[in-house]
């Protein structure tokens, strides 16, 4: 090819790439023909084959203890025991040999109070000796006896974080406040008879806790299933037996966490009825499923999608236990056994207050746009409940609501979406 | 085969986007008409196109090809449109015609090749609110169009006497456009941006017949006839519009006083307003002349006349000129021109002014 012949090629190639052609459409003379329609609508009748199951979480499994005295409302007991420990504890990481535990001299219970009502004055902290034979099946009733005739120490929490070094001198409690976090350790100190050491036991001691206050007496308090180093330990300060020493060698054993913790209350929750409960303990779901219209599923783009849930009755729970109603998508379709997606984009959230007998509201656009792109996608969501503050894992809040199911006929769950039809592409 | 394969880069050229420099005017409708001109009769207003062999319009110019013939063009044009006091400036580069063509014989050169039948590029941005769950949402919309109908045309033209030639055309309308649209809400937390994208397919038939006489050895006349079907579009095989297409007539005189100068006057009609609403009929004119040696001319002319779309009940009006020249090279064998056009459309509150460049290659292998 011609030498110009290149060059001119070559400054075409390069032109034709150039492109703004971009301007404001003055709407209707000088806009495309077709129109961006945006359509807002409440879904009333899509959702049906709802219903409630109760039995997620149970106290035992819960990530933390919920201690409560709310008369009228709910008495919530705190009940743990700790690991075993082994009666004979080596000198030293040198010395390989090891001397029996022959006193124990003083121990530290560190608890920490993961939420509280800062509304709650004289928060005081009640421990009782409690049997180590304590498991899931433990009731109310059956430790009800010792919360009356085992009090080993009351502790009261505001008064240690009134002092200045937040310790009383005499008795050895301190806490430890955390600012940010508001957190507050809670170390009361033992003497040798409240933290003994019986070997038959292998060493384990069983407690229970009460909270009191001038009003509003509701924490929560760390548990090991929150599997964050949070539940209850025990630091005994003990004496090994040695030869040539009558008081033997003085020794700090390491800290034994909780073998087993849970909380036992009364009343029992209600039993289970025609509406959606979410939350309480035992933890309730509630599963919906949804239908959504071939026409939204297949003809538009969800641009906004809320789940209405109108509760039957206001929501119950201790004052603090505001909670989070999580709507999550599911994986496949099994009732109250379906496996929910955990993922951010396929669940949506609404808090609620206690009392609260609005209409909760929660977001779903992400989860919904799924559904309308996959058509494969189960339409169920399963609602669970969360506590706002403190460890929010379920089973973390007493508090529960009931919403009203499909079977009612104008306050049944609906989905409030707006879509966008399919563009009139091609058309003038 | 040696010749054909010197014009392959012409061919690799070609692919990309066809079409001409659009207009505001076009969003609404079918498009925006292309020009079947050449980058040389687009110098003389357009006056030169049913006399020209490398334009598209009138086939029996094609008797005037001695050999093999191949021509391309590029455009880039610089425009700003004027609309309720706010000008926006815009730019576009396209191919907007390309053709090849031979003798048969002594009596009859065909032609292949293509041209921007309507553009339809645009990106419109719109401001707007509406009322959702209670409260009033701002929100931008963005719709894109980018893409043409090209007319692809295959012609003959036949001599039927020394100084009287036929032609004819059959024209098939193809294209698509890569569609946009888009929705994003202020409150982008709210609501989620809709976005949706599709390829509307084009197509149509026409055909197109032309006579040219020299009625004299310095005075041809040309008159052409073309009539266009339908345009359909399409999205996912199915069909979603149907506009007719319009008939059109045009009639030109060239003279050339010398082998130096040679003048051309041209007038056409296009019955657009079967295409639908705010669509007429339009009426076009155009003189203008070339100067000095075929190798390296001055070419001159204006135009005017309606564009077919528009709103406000009557058509927009054109008017521009524009000026150019050519320089020949290898011996012959190839050709740079070069155009400058500028034209003005007023309607409907709108006014575009458009300054457009043009290169075009023609080479004879």
């Amino acid at each position: 090819m011609h030498r110009s012949s290149r060059f001119l090629l070559a400054g075409l190639l390069a032109a034709a790439c150039v492109e703004d052609v971009n301007a404001p459409g003055q709407c209707p003379d000088y806009c495309p023909g077709g129109q961006i329609t945006v359509i807002d609508t409440i879904l009333r009748t899509v959702i049906a084959g709802d219903s409630a199951f109760r039995g997620y979480v149970t106290p035992a499994e819960a990530a933390s203890l919920l201690v409560a005295d709310l008369p009228g409302i709910i008495d919530s007991r705190g009940i743990f025991y700790t690991v075993a420990q082994q009666a004979r504890i080596a000198y030293s990481i040198s010395d390989t040999s090891t001397g029996g535990i022959i006193a124990v001299d003083s121990a530290y219970l560190k608890l920490l109070i993961v939420r509280r009502d800062t509304a709650a004055h004289n928060l005081t902290l009640r421990l009782y000796r409690l049997p180590f034979t304590l498991d899931s099946s433990t009731t109310f009733g059956a430790v009800a006896p010792f919360f009356t005739d085992s009090l080993l120490r009351t502790v009261n929490v505001d008064s240690l974080i009134a002092t200045a070094n937040k310790k009383d001198t005499v008795t050895g409690d301190s806490v430890r406040v955390d600012s940010i976090s508001r957190r507050i350790d809670v170390i009361i100190r033992l003497d040798s008879a409240q933290a003994r050491y019986v070997a038959a036991d292998t060493g384990r001691l069983g407690f229970g806790l009460r909270v009191s206050a001038d009003s509003l007496a509701s924490i929560a308090i760390g548990a090991k299933e929150a599997q964050a180093n949070v539940d209850p330990q025990l630091i005994r300060f003990v004496r090994l037996d040695s030869t040539g020493l009558v008081n033997g060698v003085k020794r700090t054993l390491t800290a034994r966490t909780a073998q087993f913790d849970s909380y036992v209350f009364a009343p029992a929750a209600p039993a289970l009825d025609s509406t959606l409960a979410v939350g309480g303990i035992p933890t309730a779901r509630s599963f919906l499923r949804v239908a959504l219209p071939a026409a939204i599923r297949d003809s538009s783009q969800i641009i906004r999608a809320t789940l209405l849930l109108v509760p039957a009755t206001a929501a119950q729970g201790t004052p603090i236990d505001s909670f989070f109603v999580i709507a999550h998508g599911v994986d496949a379709d099994f009732g109250g056994k379906s496996p929910i997606a955990v993922d951010s984009a396929r669940k949506g959230s609404a808090v609620v207050r206690i009392g609260q007998t609005d209409t909760v509201r929660i977001d779903l656009t992400r989860l919904v746009r799924i559904w309308s792109f996959d058509s494969t996608a189960v339409t169920g969501v399963m609602l669970r409940v969360v506590p706002v503050t403190g460890l929010v894992g379920e089973g973390s809040t007493l508090a529960e609501i009931r919403f009203q199911p499909s079977g009612h006929t104008t306050l049944r769950p609906a989905l409030h979406v707006t879509y966008v039809r399919r563009f009139p592409f091609g058309v003038p | 085969m040696t010749r054909i394969r010197r014009l392959v880069p012409f061919f690799a050229l070609a692919v990309g986007p066809v079409a001409a420099q659009d207009s505001q005017f076009g969003i609404t409708s079918l498009g925006t008409p292309g020009r079947w001109e050449s980058v040389r009769a687009r110098a003389t207003g357009g006056a030169f196109g049913p006399f020209d062999a490398l334009s598209p319009l009138a086939e029996a110019a094609l008797l005037d090809l001695q050999r093999l013939t191949a021509s391309a063009a590029e455009a880039t044009s610089y425009r700003s449109a004027e609309l309720g006091g706010q000008t926006d400036a815009l730019r576009t580069s396209r191919f907007p015609v390309m053709s090849i063509a031979g003798p048969l014989g002594r009596r009859v050169v065909v032609s292949g090749g293509f041209t921007t039948y309507l553009d339809r590029s645009y990106t419109a941005t719109i401001r707007d609110s509406m009322t959702l769950r209670g409260s009033m949402e701002p929100f931008t919309d963005v719709i894109t169009a980018d893409g043409a109908v090209a007319d692809l045309r295959l012609a003959a033209a036949y001599r039927v006497h020394p100084r009287i030639a036929i032609g004819a055309a059959v024209h098939l309308l193809e294209g698509s456009t890569r569609s946009t649209a888009r929705r994003t809400f202020d409150d982008s937390t709210s609501y989620l941006t809709a976005f949706e994208r599709q390829a509307v397919r084009f197509d149509g038939f026409g055909i197109s017949a032309s006579l040219a006489a020299d009625v004299t050895r310095r005075v041809r006349v040309t008159g052409w006839l073309r009539s266009d079907s339908r345009l359909r579009a399409t999205v996912n095989d199915l069909e979603t519009d149907r506009s007719d297409l319009p008939s059109g007539l045009g009639g030109g005189v060239r003279w050339a006083p010398s082998s130096n100068a040679r003048v051309a006057g041209v007038v056409a009609w296009r019955g657009w307003s079967v295409a639908g609403a705010d669509a007429y009929d339009t009426f076009t004119w155009s003189v203008g002349g070339e100067l000095g040696r075929q190798d390296f001319p001055i070419r001159f002319g204006a135009r005017g006349g309606q564009m077919p779309f528009g709103p406000g009940g009557a058509a927009p009006t054109e008017t521009g000129f524009a000026i150019g020249t050519g320089k020949g090279f290898s011996e012959g064998r190839g050709r740079l021109d070069l155009t400058v056009e500028r034209l003005q459309r007023k309607g409907g509150g709108l006014t575009e002014n458009v300054w457009t460049v043009l290169v075009g290659l023609t080479v004879q292998p």
